[in-house]
């Protein structure tokens, strides 16, 4: 998956969590999870569970937390693909 | 160490179902946190709302360091309680009132925990309601000088939950004539006449619930 398809995708994961639509229609690698979106710090980890389930892969905690903006979480979800694929 | 650091969690937020799943509630604590459920006392407290409670220690936990160190990143599961106290007999009430301000815990039927990251150790007092979760912490065990707020409040909306607190904050700080601002680290500050007052502060906001903390020198 190129990062611009895993960006699309993120973007479904992110929607449910997020009242900021139009920021959400618009979001890039820097935009940031918590500021720019206002998503509560309570449901990270629901993003987190459902982008395991979206990709059937597994993140734990210690690369969930570099997960803050846009950018990260495709760095993370792309690596997880990887190594699922090796 | 003179820093702030609070948490709210609305219980009519959470999905209790996903919560009791270890895929998710093993992103938040440890094996030794998850057998701190099992002690004496805490038979009342429902699995899901210890998960959460655990939850608003450790982010309080990180705000308060956040706010010396903006680098570091909020990984529950570094953030790590070894002891958690609960008043005998505790059963979860209702919260019957619009607002509760106070200062320090004394008399309170509060739920205390230490708290280790690295080589810092915090203490925390959480006030736990039908509705929501609170806590609070601080980086000794004198919570005598630290002022906190509740409050329940009529939106949902982001905007409106931070212009509420912010607003709430203000009418419970003992000096008039004071803004919120963020520093360029996007932390919050308190400014009089432009300067930065040394008053730590931290906001939160959860659906209808807003809590606020601040620590004065002891």
């Amino acid at each position: 998956m190129t990062r611009q398809e895993i960006l699309n995708e993120l973007k479904k994961v992110i929607s449910p969590y997020t009242t900021n639509k139009e920021m959400l229609a618009q979001i890039n690698e820097d935009t940031d999870l918590l500021k720019d979106l206002k998503i509560n710090s309570a449901n990270l980890v629901d993003i987190i569970i459902d982008a395991e389930a979206k990709y059937d892969i597994e993140i734990d905690y210690d690369e969930a937390d570099k997960m803050m903006n846009v950018g990260s979480c495709i760095d993370v979800i792309s690596e997880k693909i990887g190594q699922k694929q090796q | 160490m003179l820093s702030a650091g609070n948490d709210i969690v609305s219980l009519n937020a959470i999905n209790v179902t996903r919560t009791k799943q270890p895929n998710f509630y093993s992103k938040i604590l440890t094996l030794t946190e998850t057998a701190l459920h099992k002690q004496p006392g805490f038979a009342t407290i429902p699995f899901e709302i210890f998960v959460w409670l655990l939850w608003s220690i450790k982010e309080s936990a990180f705000k308060f360091l956040q706010r010396i160190d903006a680098d570091i990143l909020f990984t529950p599961v570094k953030f790590e309680v070894n002891e958690i106290q609960i008043p005998p007999g505790f059963n979860l009430p209702g919260f019957d009132d619009v607002e509760l301000t106070g200062i320090g815990f004394d008399g309170l039927n509060t739920i205390r925990s230490t708290i280790k990251f690295g080589d810092h150790i915090f203490y925390s007092n959480s006030l736990i309601y039908k509705e929501f979760i609170v806590s609070v912490v601080n980086s000794n065990q004198d919570f005598s000088q630290t002022h906190w707020g509740i409050k329940r409040i009529d939106s949902n909306e982001t905007d409106i939950q931070s212009a509420e607190v912010r607003a709430f904050l203000i009418d419970n700080l003992p000096d008039k004539n004071i803004i919120i601002s963020k520093n360029s680290k996007g932390i919050p500050i308190l400014l009089k006449d432009k300067q930065e007052l040394s008053i730590p502060i931290s906001l939160s906001h959860h659906e209808y619930y807003i809590a606020y903390s601040f620590q004065l020198p002891v």
